[in-house]
């Protein structure tokens, strides 16, 4: 029974490796086109969505003691379950960034003959682990809430503008190699970085 | 009957798809498929005419034309490597690397299962020794396929037929066989329809895939990096051992 057990198992694994390898579309990192639209996905980040005083202001204690002292019960819960949500958003921005890094390199390294197996490994365990570890942090803050750990306020404005970071400068090793190396379909593209 | 039916159907469809092959010239693309497809095509009729004119012959010639077919079939893994890894040197790599863990963990493996095996059970049967094959067969393009997945290769239509319809085969051998070798002869009735309806069922998706050529989708034009490898990935692990020190330091209450 074991080993009907273990065959199956093993052929479930085909059925499973199968289907993903697929359903993978196209990946476009490494291309000029792709450090283009990462380039711009961090710009937007940086710039738009996760300044470092928007993050202060969404995790600030103050706004939750002017709500907790002044607000009826019902406003006061609304309140914290709506700073959750943006509270588990962010961290989903920062999961989205590992995702991009992780992307952005299969997609250079896939190239490189001079690929080390072991190295790639280890980068797979790092990545998934990191990719794990936030989906924890997720499921805390889901928890927990926002304000449950007043400490978690600094580290996460921190944590926001250390990722940004960086993922610019993951993407600013790239720069001057692909400049000068990209047709001209890509010179537009440079133009813009 | 119904087998009968089956397996007619499958000649039929296997001389529809080295015919197809042959007019679309996809045979000098795929050549390696073609030969295992022409490898099976002739190990069918030959089965059959071993079955009817020769019964007691029969299953010596049907294991036999089993392990040549087997064996035939690991040409699809070449065009694998050749079609959908070659133009990613990286990925080709990784697994070529992958490959030859995954045979030294098996060889191992076989060098030491008889010796726990002896002591429990009786030597192999045919239907066993089948059943490791394809083990072998279904680790090896999983490991292929995991690496395809995880760089994220984009796979032409006619390979992702014929990978598609080869590890349908595989799995449902793989199962079919073990559950034969579980249940004894109770189950042959049923494996001998099983077994050549799910080839009849790649048959058709391969005949589906390669009506006509289509090349395998170019990889776009690849970003010249300064640095090498080397840097690329000590870039990245750096990059993440920083992320991870931060994620630590938002986790602690």
């Amino acid at each position: 029974m074991i080993q009907l057990i273990l065959f199956s198992l093993i052929g479930a694994l085909l059925v499973f490796a199968l289907f993903f390898a697929m359903r993978r579309g196209p990946r476009t990192e490494g291309s000029s086109k792709a450090l283009v639209g990462a380039r711009q996905a961090l710009n937007s980040l940086q710039a738009g969505l996760l300044p470092p005083e928007l993050v202060e202001r969404i995790f600030a204690p103050e706004d939750y003691e002017y709500v907790v002292s002044q607000a009826p019960k019902d406003v006061r819960d609304l309140f914290c379950a709506e700073r959750k949500k943006v509270a588990i958003m962010w961290v989903d921005q920062v999961r989205q960034q590992i995702r991009s890094l992780m992307r952005f390199h299969l997609g250079s390294a896939r190239f490189h003959a001079g690929l080390s197996f072991q190295t790639e490994i280890g980068l797979a365990v790092d990545f998934g682990g990191l990719l794990i570890a936030c989906r924890a942090l997720q499921v805390l803050l889901y928890l927990r809430g926002a304000y449950s750990a007043p400490r978690m306020v600094g580290a996460t404005a921190a944590a926001a503008a250390r990722v940004c970071r960086i993922s610019e400068e993951s993407l600013a090793f790239l720069n001057a190699a692909s400049i000068g190396g990209l047709g001209d379909r890509s010179a537009g593209a440079a133009h813009l970085l | 009957m119904p087998s009968s039916i089956i397996w007619w159907a499958g000649i039929l469809l296997e001389a529809v798809i080295l015919f197809q092959g042959l007019r679309s010239r996809s045979v000098r693309r795929y050549p390696f498929f073609y030969i295992y497809s022409a490898c099976v095509l002739l190990v069918a009729v030959s089965t059959y005419v071993v079955y009817s004119s020769n019964l007691s012959a029969y299953p010596i010639w049907y294991w036999s034309a089993q392990l040549i077919s087997l064996i035939a079939g690991y040409g699809i893994l070449l065009e694998i490597f050749k079609h959908v890894l070659s133009p990613y040197p990286g990925a080709e790599k990784a697994a070529r690397v992958a490959g030859i863990v995954v045979f030294g963990a098996i060889f191992c493996f076989a060098l030491i299962y008889p010796l726990i095996k002896s002591q429990s059970s009786p030597g192999v049967t045919m239907v066993e020794f089948e059943r490791d094959l394809r083990t072998v067969q279904a680790i090896f393009v999983s490991g292929l396929l995991v690496v395809i997945a995880y760089y994220g290769i984009e796979i032409g239509k006619n390979m992702k037929g014929i990978i598609f319809g080869y590890g349908l085969y595989i799995v449902t051998s793989l199962v079919s066989l073990a559950v034969r070798a579980y249940a004894g002869p109770s189950f042959t009735e049923v494996w001998r329809i099983i077994q050549p309806l799910s080839f009849d069922v790649s048959l058709v998706i391969w005949m589906t895939a390669l009506w006509s050529y289509h090349p395998a989708p170019i990889p776009e034009s690849r970003v010249r990096l300064e640095a090498e490898y080397e840097a690329l990935a000590a870039k990245t692990r750096g990059a993440m051992g920083g992320m991870r020190s931060e994620l630590a330091r938002v986790a602690r209450p």
